[in-house]
């Protein structure tokens, strides 16, 4: 049964949108028909197979999925004004947490000048690194799409940013909280006992409407990129406490972050960094803790390799977190090595391993993505996880048996 | 109390403690001179090669090395015989030329001796029979006709005029050249013994010959003048530093006594500095030999503080420990921190590309760091064990400081007004600042060696050859005849230029010989068309050579390379350099055999290079200003922010760079003003003197701050800090200059440019402190931090930084009308703001089958042409990469573009490197470069001819080649056919970096939109290596349309996603 995601008020959003439209608009009546607009999206089909069988009892093996999304773009004076919605939904066969839909965007921009202004739902997401994404902590992670961190959950939002010579300035205020889904007990790549999503535990009276505030600076010095960013609300990532049930329970409390990105680009060579410090967060022992943490490398890309028109790229990169082995995420003292690779032919194939290795308990995680596309309108897509050596890395010794080959096939589709 | 003892009792307990353990200090002052002298022997003898300002890394260096090997190594001598009749083919001096020819073979480690006596003289005998003869067989006895007759021939023969045997007109001097195969074993010895021998020999034919006089000239004297020009200045200047120093301090001190301690602390420091030198295995050089004078000169001025605040001490007190214990409470940290930024600033020397000032700056800071620990420890030690007399008057010279607080704090708008206006008129020198080294000219006058260096290069020739090592690609190949066509045809070329009077090439003597083959008829002077026939020649050439002659330094033993030199004689950098890509061009255009074997040999270097000693030095100052460019700037950063941290005040942290770094570059200007040429030394000075102007700045600074602490109000505050160490600033500067004055005196350039620059920078910086810093401080620290104002200086900084960097090349015909087509095409289409523009690429490969992108590219033109323009690609087709955007900030070759791409799929911009220009874009046949925006800059332009437009008949196309200037281009030039009319591309021919023709792109359906700009509908690029071909086609032409320079910025980019 598909069941919306923690549903909120989305009357109260879709007014509140209406009202702006019409306020913002063009005056004349003729103004509000969109001077441009477009349709277009995709559909996926995806099946996984696990190499091995399950670790808990209730776990379904494989898995088969079909997902969709869409978006409506309407532009009106000249692209000043945006409106882009794009529904997401995901049906699933093994995990009926998976089966989910999500409103990705539903958004209006309004550009002036050097000001923006932004007020519906949109994702967000700010990296520098390629292995982990420390800094970005506006919308939630949506960790039953992927476990590689890269996918997010719409986020209600106001924005404004203020471009100047040096960089943006954007100030978010986020009213609404969206929790972290996972996988549920059917589900494979979850926590034991699976983490109860539908019974959180939020350390505010206004619980998911307790309002978040963000900033971040972000701009180009030469050749170094920056970002500065600030954080004050509920935290995204939840500690999660056994409950006298039993029940693994997700705990959502404030927090402030502030957050520097850089990357220097020096020909084919860019150095990446990422750092962090974050108050008021619980660790994994459940004890509340102020913490840095940082990740940084380097990407060098070697250009026409073997004489062909491709590109490969090496990766290396450390992640680190002042929390050590109660650090809520399994990058505290690790290090990622990797190669993307693009052909550059003209089916833009593209591929990357990315290998990591836990430097204490000796962890090793290596992912490959494939990426080709087989027809104009139609890309395969390969995803391999190896989980070696986890049995040790408690909590996420959960996923030692879950290495898995993922196969994609994507259709897109447009108006135009 | 400053603040650099926020504690306040840490300096006095540390004080206390010197001053108790002083016994402690005399003791460790024997154990450090132990250290010191331990490994000091090995720091002599100078070393005596003008090599040593070139790194083994240094790249042009390796050039030169790679030459030498290839041919025989170019140790050698030109005596200058000059008759004081004036005419060399007379009895008297054919008869002294002959005597040195004949006697300079017994000179140590000589090869070979040319001069016109001996000269070969080739002519034919018969029947195609070759003589080969000395010029003039019996010197000794030569009559009036045989001089004459000696005198036609040698006049007819292109080898001997101009090439250092004869003048390039007249004969009013001959040339000797001897040729010298030192074993290189011991440099130090066998440089001394080839100069001394040759004196003596000298000595002995002036006195047998009354009639003439010798003048030498050549790398061999060059080295030894290093060696003994080294040796002068040790020795000629270190004795009036002495004096200095003593009267220095002797009037400052007015004590004896305190003198001698002074003196004792700098001697044992410069040992300090020397003692580094040996344990970091250092021979001195002509640099590094005065690296004892650069530390007394700098040490002698923290002694002099601790000194004159010891006197202030004594007024109160006779309690010879109290003295010491105050002196070092009030000024330790300003010492420490003074020293350190001293010691820093040397440091940084180590940016540099030439080991000489690597060695000075490390050699330096040691010293100035061991006196810093001198000053500390020993001269409070001696302050009370000597019996230093008190002295209770208070000095004279306070009224004058004061008097100068008062003007300044009365006059603070105008001192800084007319600062400024000093300071920009003297930055506008900088605009006369040359580099130009020329190292025989190192010298000044006063050398015996440069004025024979100076006489030979005006009558004979050039001393120090330029070579072009022109490759065959085989061995053998020198005697091909297309490539020995290809030699001769540069050699012409080469005649032709200004710079080149005389040029010598082996294939003046093939043309010789090929017509003494031919019964010396003058028609068959020219190249022999077999190959064989060269090599023949070539060999029965070199059988009838003399010994110790033979051609390997004209060609290689495997006969594959083939030299063609060009002696230069007072040339300047600028002129050698433009020399040397003036014939790179016209190679690689007119010598195809001679570029290919080049570029396999060599695929880094694009252009054949020529080398040369002067070569490389003409290069040095080039590379050693953008080296140390950076060391400055880490100096600055440094240092500063050291003040910062000491001082524990940003703002007055910040306003301490105005008074620091402005000095230096207004000594820049002055120099420009004054003499305009500058050598390497200019390059080293700022990050040096940097750290030592920074040292009043400190004592003034951390004495007003102090005041400011303790409530005074800014002019109060400047009232105590001049009266406490005004006077001091003062002298200790004065001492400074009077210093570098004497190492002025050097008459080695490098060192006494950097001496003099160091002087007058100090002077002015004693002039900021005294004046603008004080002024500064009361206009500004009253209100909040002035950002503005820092970045004035900061910008003044940058303005000066980039006047530093010379001008390039200037270009000639062919050249300046490929350029000036270049720019009238992209003057034509200037102005048109913005425009978006559809694209549809049509990849077709060899088969036929076809694959579409379909893209929106917005482009905004930037005004300013030191900059490129930005574009934005944003991709619609296919579906799986829509809304992959590409935003481009275009720079000028060879920095690389800025490119950022966004990923709609993750929502995440991200920095892309574009150092890949040869990439494929988006697997089409054109490549990043073809693509991004092209400014006129990128390129060196040549006009070739012009005729129809190949795709367009009707039009007349105007042919010009585009070479890249930077190396990184997949191009080694583009042909482009751009219309006369309209000035459009109507086609490019693409050649890939073997030459070869790689692509054709070709132009059509142009519109003109706007009434004045011309865009395509359609190009078409066909790769002719690969048979596969890419459309692209444009439609929907927007100009003007709104798009803002500010939207095309890495933040705003997603917004263009659709």
């Amino acid at each position: 049964m598909p069941s919306v995601s923690r549903p909120f008020r989305a009357e109260r959003t879709a007014a509140a949108l209406a009202a702006l439209l019409l306020a913002a608009g063009p005056a004349s009546a003729e103004g509000l028909a969109p001077e441009a607009y477009d349709l277009f999206g995709e559909i996926e089909l995806e099946g996984t197979g696990f190499l091995q069988s399950p670790q808990f009892a209730g776990q379904r093996r494989d898995d088969v999925s079909v997902a969709g999304k869409a978006t409506f773009l309407a532009e009106w004076a000249g692209g000043d004004a945006v409106l882009r919605i794009t529904p997401f939904a995901r049906l699933d066969a093994a995990d009926d947490r998976r089966t989910h839909v999500d409103l990705r965007e539903a958004k209006l921009d309004l550009y002036r000048d050097d000001w923006s202004f932004r007020i519906g739902i949109d994702t967000v997401f700010w990296a520098k690194t390629e292995a982990v994404h420390l800094v970005d902590i506006v919308a939630q992670d949506d960790r039953i799409e992927d476990i590689d961190n890269e996918t997010r959950l719409g986020q209600p939002m106001l924005r404004v940013g203020w471009l100047s010579e040096l960089g943006e300035l954007s100030l978010f205020y986020l009213p609404y909280f969206r929790e972290r889904p996972t996988p549920g007990r059917t589900g494979r790549l979850r926590l034991n006992p699976p983490v109860a999503d539908a019974r959180p535990v939020y350390d505010t009276g206004a619980e998911e409407w307790t309002p978040s505030f963000a900033a971040r600076f972000a701009g180009v010095a030469g050749d170094v990129d920056f970002g500065l960013s600030a954080f004050h609300g509920l935290g995204r990532e939840p500690a999660l406490f056994l409950d006298p049930g039993g029940a693994l329970r997700p705990f959502y409390e404030r927090i402030t972050q502030v957050g520097l990105d850089l990357q220097y680009t020096s020909d084919a060579t860019l150095w990446k960094f990422e750092g962090i410090h974050r108050s008021g967060q619980r660790n994994l022992s459940f004890v509340e803790e102020s913490y840095l943490a940082a990740t940084g490398g380097v990407e060098h890309t070697l250009y026409g390799v073997l004489d062909t028109p491709g590109d490969l790229g090496l990766i290396a990169e450390y992640a680190w977190d002042q929390r050590g082995e109660d650090a809520l995420t399994p990058w505290q003292n690790d290090l990622f090595l990797g190669a993307r690779l693009a052909l550059n032919d003209v089916s833009d194939t593209s591929a990357l391993i990315l290998g990591s290795v836990d430097l204490g308990d000796g962890a090793v995680g290596v992912r490959l993505e494939f990426e080709r596309r087989i027809a104009p309108n139609l890309s395969l897509g390969l995803e391999a996880q190896a989980f070696l050596g986890f049995d040790q890395s408690a909590p996420f010794d959960a996923f030692a048996d879950d290495s898995y080959l993922r196969v994609r096939l994507t259709r897109f589709f447009g108006l135009k | 109390m400053t603040p650099l003892q926020p504690t306040g009792g840490v300096s006095a307990r540390v004080a206390e403690a010197i001053v108790r353990l002083r016994a402690l200090w005399l003791a460790m002052t024997v154990a450090l001179i132990g250290l010191s002298v331990a490994q000091i022997g090995g720091i002599v003898p100078l070393n005596a090669d003008a090599r040593i300002f070139f790194a083994q890394e240094n790249p042009d260096r390796q050039a030169l090395d790679e030459f030498e090997a290839t041919f025989n190594k170019n140790d050698t001598m030109i005596v200058a015989v000059a008759p004081k009749d004036g005419e060399v083919f007379t009895p008297e001096t054919l008869a002294a030329v002959g005597e040195l020819t004949e006697r300079a073979w017994y000179l140590p480690f000589v090869r070979r001796v040319d001069s016109i006596t001996n000269f070969q003289h080739t002519y034919a005998d018969g029947d195609d029979g070759l003589v080969v003869r000395d010029l003039v067989p019996d010197p000794a006895s030569v009559t009036p006709e045989e001089a004459a007759e000696a005198k036609a021939i040698a006049l007819d023969r292109p080898e001997l005029i101009g090439t250092g045997f004869l003048p390039a007109d007249g004969t009013a001097a001959t040339g000797v050249q001897i040729a010298f195969s030192l074993p290189g074993v011991d440099q130090e010895v066998e440089i001394p013994e080839v100069v001394g021998e040759y004196e003596a020999l000298r000595a002995e034919i002036e006195a047998a010959h009354p009639g003439v006089e010798l003048r030498a000239a050549g790398i061999i004297l060059t080295n030894n003048q290093f060696n003994v020009a080294g040796q002068e200045d040790g020795q000629t200047l270190f004795g009036p530093m002495f004096l200095l120093i003593l009267l220095i301090v002797g009037l400052a001190i007015r004590s004896i006594l305190a003198s001698l301690a002074v003196l004792l602390m700098i001697i044992l420091s410069a040992l300090a500095g020397l003692g580094a030198a040996g344990w970091l295995g250092y021979q001195l050089n002509l640099i590094t030999v005065l690296s004892p004078l650069y530390i007394m000169t700098l040490v002698v001025a923290s002694a002099v503080h601790v000194l004159s605040a010891c006197r202030q001490a004594m007024l109160d007190t006779d309690d010879r420990k109290e003295w010491a214990r105050r002196t070092l409470t009030d000024h330790m940290g300003a010492i420490v921190l003074a020293s350190v930024t001293t010691a820093l600033g040397f440091l940084c020397l180590n940016f540099s590309i030439s080991p000489p000032f690597r060695q000075l700056g490390n050699i330096v800071a040691v010293g100035v760091l061991a006196g810093m620990l001198y000053t500390l420890t020993l001269l409070p030690a001696l302050i009370t064990y000597l019996p230093i007399r008190r002295s209770t008057t208070r000095p004279a010279a306070q009224a004058l400081t004061g008097r100068i607080a008062e003007f300044v704090i009365a006059n603070s708008r105008a001192v800084l007004l007319g600062g400024m206006a000093c300071a920009v008129a003297l930055l506008a020198g900088f605009s006369q600042l040359k580099l130009e080294d020329d190292f025989p000219r190192y010298f000044d006058e006063r050398y015996a060696f440069r004025q024979n260096t100076d006489f030979v290069e005006d009558n004979l020739t050039g001393v120090n050859v330029l070579n072009w090592p022109l490759p065959a690609g085989e061995p053998g190949g020198v005697n091909d005849p297309a490539f020995l066509a290809e030699v001769s045809a540069f050699v012409d070329w080469l005649r032709a230029q200004p710079e080149a009077t005389t040029v010598t090439s082996l294939t003046d003597t093939i043309k010789r010989l090929n017509m003494n083959m031919h019964g010396d008829d003058r028609d068959f002077l020219r190249l022999p068309t077999e190959a064989e026939a060269a090599a023949q020649y070539l060999l029965l050439y070199e059988l009838s050579l003399g010994y110790g002659m033979d051609l390997t330094d004209q060609v290689d033993i495997q006969r594959e390379i083939l030299r063609v030199g060009v002696p230069m004689a007072r040339t300047s950098t600028a002129e050698m350099r433009e020399l040397s890509l003036r014939a790179g061009d016209w190679l690689r255009e007119n010598a195809p055999i001679a570029q290919a074997a080049w570029e396999a040999k060599y695929p880094d270097v694009p252009m054949i290079t020529p080398t040369g000693i002067d070569y490389v030095f003409s290069l040095i100052s080039y590379r050693d200003v953008r080296a140390m460019l950076v060391g400055s700037l880490v100096a600055l950063v440094g240092i500063s922010g050291l003040i910062m941290l000491a001082l524990r005040d940003l703002k007055i942290g910040a306003l301490s760079l105005v008074p620091n770094v402005a000095p230096a570059l207004m000594g820049f200007g002055a120099w420009g003003w004054l003499v305009g040429e500058v050598t390497l030394a200019i390059s080293v000075v700022l990050a040096a003197t940097l750290g030592v102007v920074v040292d009043d700045t400190v004592h003034f600074l951390s004495k007003y701050s102090a005041a400011r602490r303790a409530g005074a109000s800014a002019e109060d505050a400047v009232r105590q800090a001049f009266a406490k160490v005004g006077m001091a600033m003062i002298v200790t500067t004065l001492s400074l200059v009077a210093g570098f004055g004497i190492l002025a005196q050097s008459g080695f350039a490098v060192n006494g440019e950097m001496a003099e620059l160091t002087a007058i920078t100090i002077s002015i910086a004693l002039v900021a402190d005294l004046l603008i810093m004080p002024a500064l401080l009361i206009r500004l620290d009253k209100r909040r931090p002035s950002v503005s104002k820092v970045a004035a200086a900061a910008g003044v900084l940058a303005l000066a930084v980039a006047l530093l960097v010379p001008p390039g090349a200037h270009a000639q015909s062919a050249q300046e009308k490929g350029l000036a087509i270049a720019q009238e095409a992209k003057d034509r289409d200037r102005g048109w703001g913005d425009f978006s523009v559809e694209g549809e690429m049509v990849l077709r490969d060899k088969g036929g089958a076809e694959s579409r992108r379909v893209f929106e590219s917005l482009n905004v033109e930037r005004p300013d042409p030191s900059v490129g323009d930005l574009a934005i690609i944003v991709f619609s087709r296919p579906r799986d990469i829509r809304g992959t955007a590409l935003l481009t900030h275009a720079n000028i070759e060879p920095q690389d573009d800025d490119q950022w791409l966004y990923l709609p799929a993750v929502k995440r911009e991200k920095r892309i490197s574009s150092s890949n220009r040869t990439g494929k874009f988006v697997s089409s046949e054109f490549s990043y470069e073809d693509l991004t925006s092209q400014e006129v800059p990128d390129y060196t332009y040549e006009w070739l001819r012009d005729e129809p437009c190949p795709n367009a008949p009707s039009l007349t196309c105007h042919v010009v080649d585009s070479f890249p200037r930077n190396a990184a281009s997949g191009y080694s030039r583009r042909t482009v056919w751009l219309d006369a009319q309209h000035f459009r591309f109507q086609q490019v021919a693409f050649h890939n970096r073997r030459g070869a023709l790689e692509k054709t792109l070709t132009f059509s359906g142009y519109q003109q939109y706007l009434g004045r700009y011309w865009r395509p509908d359609l190009m078409r690029m066909v790769n002719h290596q690969t048979g596969k071909e890419t459309d692209l086609i444009w439609s929907n032409y927007r100009f003007r349309s709104g798009l803002r320079e500010d939207d095309f910025s890495a933040q705003r980019l997603k917004t263009f996603s659709r």
